[in-house]
């Protein structure tokens, strides 16, 4: 990031290739859609090359470019004018490793489509991209031990759904 | 093996193409430090220029300079808040920022009681409307140097909730005006105080809200 900041378009490049996936996956998450995700992917890299300078040197990146990106759909959500309960079947998402055991992948997909957006978000930040609560809090602008509760009763609410799926397919 | 992503040619010539060495933000304390010789001028300013209150020597120094010295150091604190706050991924969350407005409202709210308690100054009838204006009109106009300054800050980063940015230095910039004016206003009324004051503070931070919006919309 730093030699980004000094003009660097290879450092621009490794910056992309280590951060488009995890954040694809991430607007996906947030999206719902795909090729929504895909070009708020674009957006949200033009947004973090206009806003570089307002990186600090020494602070993690993936935090800052995460509030970036979630920033940027906040904004296209706002233009649509589309409420956060959309039902729309959710894109197939990372897994936590947790969980990934439990179930097959389509079945997991599922069931994280059942939990509320809120807590999906915090648990997937937390188990699948790797974020603390510290910087999960400072991400959704929430405090460190709310977003712990949001993502241990979104795990909670996912094993339930998953039970709940079980039992289904056995009857 | 993680996914791979193509980067697209159009976007790597848009940032080719604006590709240039910034310098990155300072910290929000060394940002801060640009703020604090304007506050420490503001302070004694009204003072200086207008005179100190004519209930100054009743009220002694912890009423007038030191409740004055610690309402300026909240509005320094917001002012700090504004600055971290304008920094994506270091945002306060909803609680802290609560803390913090709650913290200065009621240091005012305590201040002014104190001091209506030491020292209780009404302004004659008749004065009333002139006096509240140029309360009012004193208050803003002194937070405007905290106003353009913190503005400019937060400009310069990336505040994400710009509403919340421009409210936090605009408060910030309020209350450091006014703890250098209630140096010179002679009325402790706590109508007056929670009414004109207040009123100056209010501005204050609509006019950080008005400015730092559209900025930050613009890009």
């Amino acid at each position: 990031m730093t030699a980004y900041q000094a003009g660097s378009m290879a450092a621009f490049e490794e910056l992309y290739a280590r951060l488009a996936p995890p954040l694809l996956a991430y607007l996906t998450s947030l999206a719902r859609d795909r090729g929504r995700a895909q070009d708020l992917l674009q957006e949200a890299f033009l947004q973090i090359h206009r806003s570089r300078r307002a990186y600090r040197p020494g602070l993690p990146v993936r935090p800052w470019v995460f509030t970036i990106a979630r920033h940027v759909w906040l904004m296209d959500r706002r233009a649509r004018g589309r409420r956060p309960g959309s039902d729309a079947p959710l894109p197939d998402l990372p897994v936590p490793p947790e969980v990934a055991a439990l179930a097959e992948r389509d079945r997991l997909n599922r069931a994280l489509s059942t939990i509320g957006s809120e807590r999906r978000e915090a648990l997937l930040l937390h188990h699948v991209w790797g974020f603390s609560f510290a910087e999960i809090g400072q991400l959704l602008g929430i405090r460190a031990d709310a977003a712990k509760l949001r993502s241990s009763r979104g795990m909670a609410d996912l094993r339930r759904a998953l039970h709940a799926t079980s039992r289904r397919d056995h009857a | 093996m993680p996914e791979r992503i193509d980067l697209p040619p159009a976007l790597r010539d848009a940032i080719a193409r604006d590709l240039h060495p910034i310098a990155p933000l300072p910290p929000p304390a060394r940002r801060l430090a640009v703020v604090i010789p304007v506050a420490l001028a503001l302070l004694v300013a009204s003072a200086a220029i207008f005179g100190l209150r004519g209930d100054a020597p009743r009220l002694g120094v912890a009423l007038t300079w030191l409740a004055s010295t610690l309402q300026m150091a909240l509005g320094l604190v917001l002012t700090a808040a504004a600055l971290r706050e304008s920094v994506p991924g270091t945002t306060l969350p909803r609680r802290v920022l609560g803390v913090l407005i709650g913290t200065a409202v009621l240091a005012i709210v305590l201040i002014t009681t104190l001091t209506w308690f030491a020292s209780p100054t009404r302004i004659a009838s008749g004065h009333v409307g002139f006096v509240w204006t140029v309360c009012v009109a004193g208050t803003v106009a002194g937070a405007l140097p905290v106003l353009a300054i913190a503005g400019w800050l937060v400009a310069r980063a990336f505040p994400l909730r710009p509403r919340v940015a421009g409210a936090l230095y605009g408060i910030g910039a309020g209350l450091i005006a006014d703890a250098g004016w209630r140096l010179f206003c002679h009325f402790s009324d706590p109508v007056h105080v929670f009414g004109a004051h207040a009123l100056g503070i209010a501005l204050a931070a609509l006019i950080g809200v008005a400015v730092t919006r559209p900025s930050a919309e613009s890009r």
